[in-house]
Parts: C-alpha cells; sequence; structure tokens
C-alpha cells in the first residue's frame, strides 16, 4: 500500500514537473500556500514581492521542492531495510581512502635515465659516504664496505680475538635513538631500558651532537667464556642517521675505547648538510611552513652607519653579521673585517677573548691578564675593549702567522664585536684603518 | 503524505533533540580525537575517528573489537539528514526567513563538501633536486610494490600493487606479467639491519637479492607527524616452470633488484606511492631568502620549468609559500626543502571539492548578515515609530 503510494508520488511529479518547467514552474498562483497565510492570524494572503515584480508572474512558491524532499524521504522509509544497508555500503566504501585503491594499476612510462630515490640510499655500494668522513687508526684493517656498511674495519688484538667496527647510515632516524640502543643491547642480552637519559652520553663532534654508548654484557657471550663489549656513536645529521659501531670481546673493545672515541672525534660532517636533524626527523627535509622563530635578531644593519676606510670593500652578508668587509693591504693580501652584535654580553669579554686566542692557537688567559693586556679607546663616544692577537707561529703553511685585531662594546644589554682577522702583516699595515673605523662607526 | 512527516520515525529524524544528540557526540569525538594524538598520530586519529564509520574498542589481547562511537561518517550523514529532514517538515518560504534559509544550505555545503574531500582529495609529493625533472607525485605515507619490465627500449611498464593487496597476502596476479606473486609476509614497519651484525638471527625467508643479508624485524607503526614507516615484505616469484624465488622488498632498500622470467628481466622495488602526471615539472632554482644578518628565514620559492606536450605547455612558474600553481585539478604548494637548499618539496593537492568550503562560508556569512540586518532593521524602526 504505502509502496504504492510513493509511486504515485513520483509519477505526480514525473507528470507536473515538465508543464511547470513550461511556465516557470517555480512561480505559483501568485498566493502563498493556505497553510502559511493563515499563521499570519487569518489576515488576507500575504503578497510577496507585491510591488515590482515582472506582470505574469507570481510570488516563488518552493512548494515543489518540499515535495521532492519528501518523496525522497518517504521512499527511504518505504524502503527503509534496503536504504539503510545501501547507506551503509557507501558509507563502508568510502570509509576506504577512496575508489580504486586496492587494483593493480598498470602503466607506461618514458624510460627514466636515472633511478630518482628521494630517500638517501641505504643498500648504496658505492662505499665512501658523500657528506660525512672520518679518519680510522692505522692500525685497523679496513674492510670493503658491504650492503649497508659505509665502512668497515677489523680490529686484531693480541691474542688473535677480532672486534668489528662498522659505520652504517639509515636514512632519516632508524627508529630513533632509544630503539637503536635497545637494539644494541638486545644483542647483548641486557634487559631494555625506557630512558633516554639512560641511552648514551651525548657529545658534540664537528658540531654535531653525537651519542656514544658503552655497553657491557653481564653474562660471557662467546665460545671462550668472555663477555661483549659494545661502543657506539649515533649522528642524527640531516635527514639520516649514522651509526658507528665496534662490536667484539669486552678485553679488547675496552682496551680501544681510547682509539674509538678519537675515530669518533674525527668524523666530519661536509659542509653543506650540517642542518643538525632531530632523532625524528624520518620524513626528510625541512617543512617551509613550520612557524618561524619571532625576529629578535631583525635586520639591525639599516641602523649601524659607517664611512669605509680606503682599501676596504663591502663584502655580501653572511648570517650573523651586520657588515663584512674586505681589507686588502699594498702586498695584496685580504684581512677580513666583520661586525656582530649579540644579545647581552655573549658569554662575557674573557670566553670571547679566549675563542679568539683558541683560533691563533694562544692559550687561553684569566681576567688579570687581560685586563693587562688589552686596551681601551674612545671612538665617537663608545669605550671599546681592544685586543691584538698574534699566532706565535704560522698557523697555514702557506701563510705567515695569524692575527686577529677586535673591539667588543657592551652597551645597553646588547654586545658588538668588530673584527679583524687576517696575516700578521696585513693586520699590522690596516691596524690604522681599524681605529678610523672605529671612529666613524655609529652603533644605534 | 501528512503521514509520513508525522510519523514517529521521521518526526525522530527531523527532531532538533537529534541535532543537539549529534553535536554532543561531535564534542566527545573532537575531544577523544585530540587526546588519541599522543598515541596514534594526527594520521591514524583522522582515519580511525573522523573519516571512519565507527570508533571501535577492543578488550587488550583480545582479537575482535567492538564498536563504541559513531565515527565522523555516521554523525556527518546523520547530521545532513537530520538538517533536509527538518526543513522538509518545517519548511515555509518566507521573506523573513531567507537569511536562515541561505545559512542552512550552506551548512548542508559545507557537509557534503567535506565528505566529498575525504573521499576525493588527495595529498602527495613532489621532491626535485636542483635540474631534475619529475613527471610523478609520491604519497608519503602510502607504499606500492612495483614491478617495471624495462625491455622495451622506448617505455617502461610499470605494474604497480598497492599496499592494501601486499598486507591482504596471498597470490598476486595480473594478466600483463607472466608469473604471479606471493606474499610470504608483510610488515607494515619494519627495522632492518644487516645479518653480519648477528650471526644468530633466525635464517630469512629471502633466497635472492639483497635481502639474504638482511635481517628484518617488526616494530609497531610511527605515530609521529614527521616519520614514516619503513615497509618490508618478503615476495615469491613463481612462474610457469616453479618458484623462481623469494625476494626481500622494502622501501627502505633504494635499489630494484632484477630478476628474469623467459628471457624478460624485470625489476622489482617497494617504494612510495607513484601518482604520474601528464606533464613534468624541472626545478631550475630554489631560493631560500633569509632577512639580513640573521638566519631568520624570510621566503621559500621553487623556479620550476613546466612542460606539458599534451597541451603545447612549456613556461616557467615561480611557486613561492603564498602562491602555489595551479595546473590541470592540482595545485602545487611550496612545502619544503631539503639537501642544503638544493631540493624542493612541494604538497601537490587534489581536491575536487575545492571550491565548496568557500561557497559554503559565503552562503552562511550571506544567511548570516541577511538575518541580522534584517533583525537591526526592524528594531531600529520600531524605536523610531
Amino acid at each position: 500500500m504505502r509502496v504504492r503510494k510513493c509511486i504515485n508520488q513520483y509519477l505526480w511529479l514525473l507528470y507536473h514537473l515538465p508543464f511547470r518547467v513550461g511556465k516557470p514552474f517555480f512561480l505559483g498562483n501568485g498566493i502563498l500556500p493556505q497553510k502559511s497565510a493563515t499563521r499570519g492570524g487569518g489576515k488576507q494572503p500575504k503578497r510577496l514581492f507585491a510591488r515590482g515584480l515582472p506582470p505574469g508572474c507570481g510570488p516563488l512558491d518552493f512548494s515543489w521542492l518540499r515535495q521532492v524532499v519528501r518523496s525522497a524521504l518517504k521512499t527511504f522509509l518505504v524502503f527503509r531495510p534496503a536504504a539503510i544497508s545501501l547507506l551503509t555500503a557507501i558509507l563502508l566504501v568510502s570509509a576506504g581512502c577512496g575508489p580504486g585503491d586496492d587494483k593493480i594499476t598498470v602503466y607506461r612510462i618514458p624510460k627514466e635515465t636515472q633511478p630518482t630515490a628521494p630517500q638517501e640510499s641505504v643498500a648504496d655500494n658505492s662505499g665512501a659516504a658523500p657528506d660525512v668522513h672520518w679518519k680510522a687508526p692505522s692500525a685497523w684493517e679496513e674492510q670493503p664496505a658491504t650492503g649497508f656498511r659505509k665502512g668497515s674495519f677489523l680490529v686484531r688484538g693480541a691474542n688473535g680475538e677480532t672486534a668489528d667496527v662498522s659505520v652504517i647510515s639509515f636514512p632519516a632516524t632508524a627508529g630513533g635513538l632509544l630503539a637503536n640502543v635497545n637494539r644494541w643491547r638486545d644483542q647483548l642480552k641486557l634487559a631494555p631500558i625506557s630512558n633516554e637519559a639512560e641511552a648514551g652520553t651525548p657529545t658534540k663532534v664537528d658540531g654535531h651532537d653525537m651519542f656514544f654508548v658503552d655497553l657491557v654484557s653481564e653474562q660471557p657471550m662467546s665460545a671462550s667464556g668472555s663477555k661483549s663489549r659494545i661502543l657506539g656513536g649515533i649522528f642524527p645529521i640531516s635527514g639520516a642517521t649514522w651509526f658507528f659501531k665496534m662490536a667484539g670481546p669486552d678485553e679488547l673493545v675496552g682496551s680501544q675505547r681510547e682509539t674509538f672515541q678519537a675515530f669518533l672525534q674525527s668524523v666530519q660532517v661536509a659542509e653543506g648538510s650540517a642542518i643538525p636533524a632531530p632523532m625524528s626527523a624520518n620524513i626528510g627535509g625541512n617543512n617551509t611552513n613550520a612557524p618561524t622563530p619571532p625576529p629578535l635578531e631583525a635586520p639591525k644593519s639599516a641602523s649601524l652607519g659607517y664611512s669605509l676606510p680606503a682599501g676596504w670593500k663591502e663584502k655580501p652578508l653572511s648570517p650573523m653579521r651586520l657588515a663584512s668587509f674586505s681589507a686588502a693591504s699594498p702586498n695584496g693580501k685580504e684581512a677580513d673585517v666583520s661586525v656582530v652584535s649579540l644579545p647581552a654580553t655573549a658569554g662575557g669579554d674573557l670566553a670571547n677573548v679566549n675563542r679568539w686566542r683558541g683560533q691563533v692557537k694562544l692559550p687561553p688567559i684569566d681576567e688579570d691578564t687581560l685586563a693587562k693586556s688589552a686596551q681601551r679607546i674612545q671612538a665617537n663616544g663608545h669605550d671599546y675593549l681592544m685586543v691584538d692577537l698574534v699566532s706565535d707561529a704560522p698557523i697555514d703553511e702557506q701563510q705567515g702567522k695569524q692575527r686577529i685585531l677586535a673591539a667588543i662594546l657592551d652597551e645597553n644589554g646588547q654586545a658588538w664585536f668588530i673584527k679583524m682577522t687576517g696575516e700578521e702583516a696585513t693586520v699590522d699595515a690596516q691596524k690604522s684603518a681599524f681605529v678610523d673605523f672605529l671612529h666613524g662607526l655609529k652603533i644605534p | 503524505m501528512s503521514s509520513i512527516s508525522q510519523s514517529s520515525p521521521f518526526r525522530t529524524l527531523a527532531s532538533l533533540r537529534l541535532t543537539v544528540v549529534c553535536l554532543g557526540f561531535g564534542m566527545v569525538l573532537v575531544f577523544l580525537g585530540t587526546l588519541a594524538q599522543v598515541n596514534l598520530g594526527i594520521h591514524a586519529v583522522q582515519a580511525r575517528y573522523f573519516q571512519s564509520v565507527f570508533i571501535f574498542w577492543s578488550p587488550p589481547g583480545a582479537h575482535w573489537r567492538i564498536p563504541i562511537l559513531p565515527g565522523g561518517y555516521v554523525l556527518g550523514t546523520v547530521l545532513l539528514l537530520n538538517l533536509l529532514a527538518a526543513h522538509a517538515t518545517r519548511f515555509q518560504f518566507s521573506r523573513k526567513k531567507v537569511g536562515i534559509i541561505l545559512l542552512h544550505f550552506g551548512v548542508i555545503l559545507l557537509l557534503v563538501g567535506q565528505l566529498l574531500t575525504g573521499l576525493f582529495a588527495r595529498e602527495t609529493q613532489m621532491r626535485i633536486d636542483e635540474g631534475q625533472t619529475l613527471g610523478y607525485s609520491e604519497a608519503p605515507r602510502e607504499i606500492e610494490l612495483a614491478v617495471i619490465d624495462g625491455s622495451d627500449p622506448n617505455f617502461d611498464q610499470v605494474v604497480s600493487i598497492p599496499e592494501r593487496l601486499l598486507a591482504r597476502g596471498g597470490t598476486i596476479q595480473n594478466q600483463t606479467l607472466p608469473f604471479t606473486l606471493r606474499v610470504r609476509q608483510f610488515l607494515p614497519n619494519s627495522r632492518l639491519e644487516m645479518r653480519s651484525q648477528d650471526q644468530q638471527a633466525p635464517p630469512s625467508l629471502a633466497t635472492n637479492g639483497v635481502g639474504t643479508s638482511i635481517i628484518v624485524s617488526e616494530i609497531p607503526r610511527t605515530v609521529k607527524d614527521d616519520e614514516r614507516d619503513m615497509s618490508a615484505a618478503f615476495v615469491e616469484i613463481n612462474s610457469a616452470q616453479g618458484s623462481l624465488g623469494t625476494w626481500l622488498v622494502s622501501n627502505a632498500v633504494s635499489e630494484s633488484q632484477p630478476f628474469t622470467v623467459n628471457n624478460h628481466t624485470y625489476n622489482l622495488i617497494m617504494r612510495q606511492r607513484r601518482y604520474y602526471k601528464q606533464f613534468a615539472l624541472t626545478l631550475l632554482h630554489f631560493a631560500h631568502d633569509r632577512y639580513a644578518g640573521t638566519d631568520i628565514p624570510k621566503n621559500f620559492s621553487s623556479r620550476v620549468h613546466l612542460t606539458d606536450l599534451e597541451r603545447g605547455e612549456n613556461r616557467e612558474v615561480l611557486i613561492s609559500m603564498n602562491d602555489p600553481l595551479r595546473y590541470r585539478g592540482f595545485t602545487f604548494y611550496q612545502a619544503g626543502f631539503d639537501k642544503n637548499d638544493k631540493t624542493t618539496i612541494l604538497q601537490v593537492v587534489r581536491n575536487p571539492a575545492m571550491l565548496l568550503p568557500y561557497i559554503a562560508c559565503g552562503l552562511v556569512a550571506l544567511g548570516l548578515i541577511i538575518q541580522f540586518s534584517m533583525h537591526l532593521f526592524g528594531f531600529v524602526k520600531k524605536r523610531n515609530q
């Protein structure tokens, strides 16, 4: 009965709609349906657009829309079981990731000239890695790098024991620090740990974070009854993780501890891939939509005023530098001049002077010696602390002694460093120009 | 007719009570989904909580699961039906209600648009090195097993097997391949190590290729937003002559592994799923501008060359952070960079329902403006009288 009623409804619509389309079907007879008219409190039927409607057109009548929706709902109710199962089926299908997801696709593509691998190649047999370099102790026997290994060495002990040294790189984090340390612990039959702080000793190598791990098994692991030991260094570097590992009998590996640490210290990351990645940068790459830190050090160079001494040339700015120059001396060699500003005192004058002393291979000094050796100069209303450091011997074979001439200014919570670096003779020739530059320097 | 609109299921469907219940469930869903992100990660939560029919719970250790909450698809559909039914019973057109009708139509459009986006939108990535030309994008969280027949000198024929088929296991065959692949084991996320590191490890399933010297162990799928799974599978290849052996494939192994059937060499590789396009992009230059004297990024942009032989497009385009390239239904956003500014990462979005939310929000705004200004004008008029 209901089904028949429903079919009738559709037939009614099918029959009426074309006619209604013929005359503008959405325009009715000029009077709203009785129901709404009476709701107005028995007043005269309301007219929509009583003024301004084209002749021949009545007000808008959407009862046909109501009819359509009602019929659809009615069908839904009448065929409830069928409709519900259909709806569920649609939802279930759509719960997947879209149509055609389970299908095998076959397509033809132009020959690809080279395999474009977005990740770091793990099974790369090329041996030497492009970005990371190391220096192995001469006593270690180099083995051919195979499979995952970027480097492989054999260490021989006194009584014929051997330890194995491997260098492996995995794309991204390879599971993270903890998982890898637990993997090594598992190899030594040690219980896993859950605290990342216990996993390794963080140190710095070539400016990068490195985790040093030293693990000894509790029970004997080999046939000869000796315990096993693993020394490891884990480097998370720019989208890849490098593992340096020595594994073998406890005594032998223990005796090699210093050598292995020196080996880790010899690791160098080539310029370019020097963005240290967090342990979990598995996707690789950097997100340009990541929130930008607030520009605390917004360009200050705009307000920096100076006059260039003769022979000085402006150089392109690099990070940190507010101004950068090259000062050429008559012998054709150039000294580098930089102006850097850091918040607060940036570690204190002594720390900075000792850092520079380290650059010219001079031993560090204490506060008193600094106070005695440094001079103060007044320039343009500022009080600079000036240090002049000359290396004891040539640092580079091609060059003479190195010299650093620097002026430090602490003012209003900001430290300013004006520094000239170069060969001794060049800096000597430019010293008066450097002082002139300080006199002309306007610090905001 | 009136009997239908007065029937009790219909009235329930059209009732405001149902709306409130749905919105209440929605709030619970959003709250629980937010909490669950701690353990599951955003992508799993989206799939399990919002793009699902029911949220299932299984007691610890049990293999069966019970639905405990309606998922996003159910709530969205019920809300949509509720709104439609409410209009069907209470719909009366009058000038006073134009605003409300527009507003509701906007909400309906928003719901439908979201459903269509969930069903048909696809986000992939393109990583292009400077000077490299790429004709495909990759799904960062989806893998495929590609069997590549490179015997034709002009083109490669690729048979791409999606992750779901691999996860299902069993035998996979395709009419273009003279052999079948049997998935002996599939690991959604795995850890690979060299066999030489651990001599006591159980023997590998793999008999050929690189897999013989690798130990594979299963680890839980990653939940972190910036990590991806390293899937692995052991695949046995069976031709008419019998088994050719078992290979280990993993997206952690970037080289393809060759094998020969009927004097044809095929290459087997598991990789991020690729979507080839009818056009190609070449990265001319990636620029990473910084504020002078600092390391603070100012702008990222990629100058690319667009080549489309089919449509004769051959031009340069600059894609920068808020200025994407829109071409053939795809939108290319600047999303990232790598390899010391020598590689650009473009987010490639294809969403046929992209315009619907804009239209819907416009309608809602228009409806609200009409509704409120009608009230305001009425009020002002009354006061002036």
